[in-house]
């Protein structure tokens, strides 16, 4: 059904086609020009251009790659919770609160009504979209994970909070629709984490996607599956991105029980392992997911973001995903 | 009905000016080569100082170290039991805040203090009382790994974490501890589990000589649990109200006769609690504590907080609580 969705929307896949989930690391130009513009020594404007930049090497690699569906590869991001409260009136950027160990990062505070004040990934992607013939994905994060990762001083619960974001963050959506977006990627990396808030985060996709005509896909990640299958396929988008081969394709067991109805982008590389997985280990994740999943319904990509890989591990994990799922098409 | 100030545990170990990133400073240097251990435990001794610094100003009755050392709730415990090494990061209930797993491959056992040193560190730097804090058996063995995983595996590792955890609560009480917090948040998500999680209660408690003993219950609906938490042998039980709508209702209902740590400032979010509506919910609830003894205090630790934000929370204890005597006495 999802296929047919995709060929009224004028975009015509291959079997197994592949995919990344967003994020590929930051070269080291971009990195030196983070720090230099966060030092004060360069303008913005030097910074978006080492962006762009670097926006366009992932591009023109992921053509390279020969990957089908591709990401703009979020240069222009920090933190996916923090870039977009940096972008919606209402927060404010917190102190530092601790992650582990000796990692710490800075939390928004949602201070007053939230409000989106205009487009703020559409440049991006219509940049991206610019330097290629292939289809890009808008990227977004969801209003679920945006009030979890945040605190909320404005709002009377979890709730109300979530939904006032849901609304401001479906104007993005638009906005990248009217833009020409037809795959439009809203992450909820937060939702397995709270089981009894599920209906909370599907409503409050509903809201954000409601009547808007793209294929819509969400990223969930940190495991914790059991707790939410199959309720979670009652959320309104048309293919879940989840992280597979981290957790021994574990999930593929709860599809045995509840059939999976969706369409997946099936992970299966391990993006938190320096290790480039063999292709014949690749190829067996994906024969083990077609046992499971009717082929057409697959999409193939790594189990999550690239981000804290180097520049040739992120490629050299793309390459075999891709290689593994051509050799498996015919 | 008394009413003491008191901190619940952990406090924020950096902040934002520059004396607050010596911690982690301190660390990633030693990570370089360019600082040892003894720079890092010297910054840690530094950033417990400011944390009881900051809990004096805020005029707490009972202050905590902030648990400044810890890498997490879990690994920095059982890390120093033989038997145990430490794995991968795990998400810690429902934060954003991750710790190490314990994977169990051996003989549990305590062959060295575990808290007693920074206790006595803390106690020799302010002149308050000086809770000392320890995460229960119950939620070490359920967050811990071992080979044959299940039910039967859990109460083992509970009733050997609880054998070494006892040890402890007994050196604690030695070093001079009169008020001992044993934090069982996982017992709220397994109430099945109460059998295995009581004889770990039972065994801490028949090690506390003349200390009291606290059970912190956090991140969960405690409700469910309340009568039955009645009946164990402690001398006090620390209640999360922000996951449990009806509990004030039901401590008016069934009464305490414990000591109460009342969690009703959230240190989960920075916002500030209204001052009077706290007040008259310590009213409501002070009809059913029998005991006459009462701890305002966090919801949970203040780690989830910025420094900034965590300081204002502790301050606002002491303005809840006048606003509590100047409407109930």
């Amino acid at each position: 059904m999802s296929r047919e969705k995709l060929r009224q929307l004028g975009i015509d896949l291959p079997i197994l086609p592949t995919t990344s989930v967003g994020s590929f690391p930051k070269p080291d130009y971009l990195m030196k020009a983070r720090s230099e513009f966060a030092k004060g020594k360069i303008t913005r404007e030097q910074l978006e251009e080492a962006e762009r930049r670097a926006t366009e090497f992932w591009i023109r690699k992921q053509e390279e790659l020969d990957v089908d569906v591709l990401v703009d590869g979020e240069m222009y991001r920090g933190d996916m919770v923090a870039y977009f409260s940096e972008h919606i009136a209402g927060f404010e950027q917190g102190g530092l609160v601790r992650s582990y160990g000796n990692r710490y990062y800075h939390k928004p505070i949602i201070t007053s009504e939230v409000r989106w004040q205009g487009p703020i990934t559409v440049d991006w992607w219509k940049y991206a979209q610019s330097l290629t013939k292939r289809p890009v994905k808008g990227m977004l994060t969801g209003p679920y994970t945006v009030m979890d990762w945040s605190f909320n001083e404005a709002y009377p619960d979890r709730k109300a909070a979530c939904f006032a974001l849901a609304g401001e963050i479906r104007k993005e959506v638009q906005a990248l629709v009217e833009a020409g977006a037809k795959i439009i990627q809203i992450d909820e990396p937060a939702t397995s984490v709270r089981p009894e808030e599920l209906p909370m985060a599907i409503e409050a996709m509903r809201i954000v996607t409601e009547g808007l005509n793209a294929y819509f896909l969400t990223h969930i990640c940190y495991g914790a599956f059991e707790n939410i299958y199959p309720q979670m396929l009652k959320f309104p988008v048309d293919n879940f991105d989840l992280e597979m081969s981290n957790s021994g394709l574990d999930m593929l067991d709860l599809f045995k029980k509840d059939p999976y109805t969706k369409d997946i982008s099936f992970g299966v590389v391990d993006v938190h392992s320096h290790v480039i997985e063999e292709e014949p280990v690749v190829e067996q994740r994906l024969r083990e997911a077609m046992a499971v999943i009717p082929k057409e319904n697959i999409w193939v990509d790594p189990d999550c973001g690239l981000k804290t890989r180097s520049v040739d591990e992120a490629i050299a994990k793309m390459k075999v995903t891709v290689q593994a799922a051509k050799a498996l098409r015919n | 009905m008394e009413l003491k100030l008191a901190n619940h545990s952990s406090y924020p170990r950096i902040g934002d000016s520059p004396e607050g990133q010596l911690l982690r400073r301190t660390i990633a240097l030693k990570e370089k080569g360019e600082k040892t251990d003894a720079d890092i435990r010297a910054a840690e001794d530094r950033m417990t100082e400011l944390a009881l610094a900051e809990q004096d100003e805020a005029g707490l009755d009972v202050v905590t170290d902030g648990q400044i050392r810890w890498y997490d709730p879990i690994s920095h415990l059982a890390g120093k039991l033989t038997g145990i090494h430490i794995n991968g990061l795990l998400r810690f209930f429902d934060t954003n805040f991750y710790f190490r797993q314990p994977v169990v491959d051996g003989k549990i056992e305590r062959r060295q203090p575990l808290i007693v040193d920074e206790f006595k560190f803390a106690r020799s730097k302010t002149s308050r009382t000086v809770k000392a804090v320890l995460t229960g058996p119950y939620t070490l063995a359920r967050l811990s790994l071992a080979k044959d995983a299940g039910a039967v595996q859990v109460g083992k590792l509970a009733e050997a974490y609880a054998g070494a955890l006892a040890e402890e609560v007994a050196a604690l009480a030695d070093a001079g501890a009169t008020l001992i917090q044993v934090d069982e948040p996982a017992i709220l998500k397994h109430a099945d589990d109460f059998g295995l999680f009581e004889s770990g209660v039972r065994a801490l408690a028949a090690q506390k000589k003349s200390a009291q003993l606290m059970l912190a219950f956090y991140f969960g609906d405690v409700a469910p649990l309340y009568s039955k938490l009645q009946s164990l042998p402690v001398d006090a039980l620390c209640l999360d109200f922000t996951y449990s709508p009806k509990l004030p209702a039901m401590i008016v209902s069934e009464g305490s006769s414990k000591i109460l740590a009342l969690g009703l400032i959230d240190g989960r979010n920075t916002r500030l609690e209204k001052a009077d509506v706290l007040a008259r919910e310590i009213e409501e609830i002070a009809s059913g504590i029998k005991s006459g003894s009462a701890y305002l205090t966090p919801s949970c630790g203040l780690e989830y907080l910025p420094r900034d934000r965590a300081q204002l929370k502790l301050k606002h204890l002491a303005t809840v609580r006048n606003t509590f005597l100047g409407k109930g006495q």
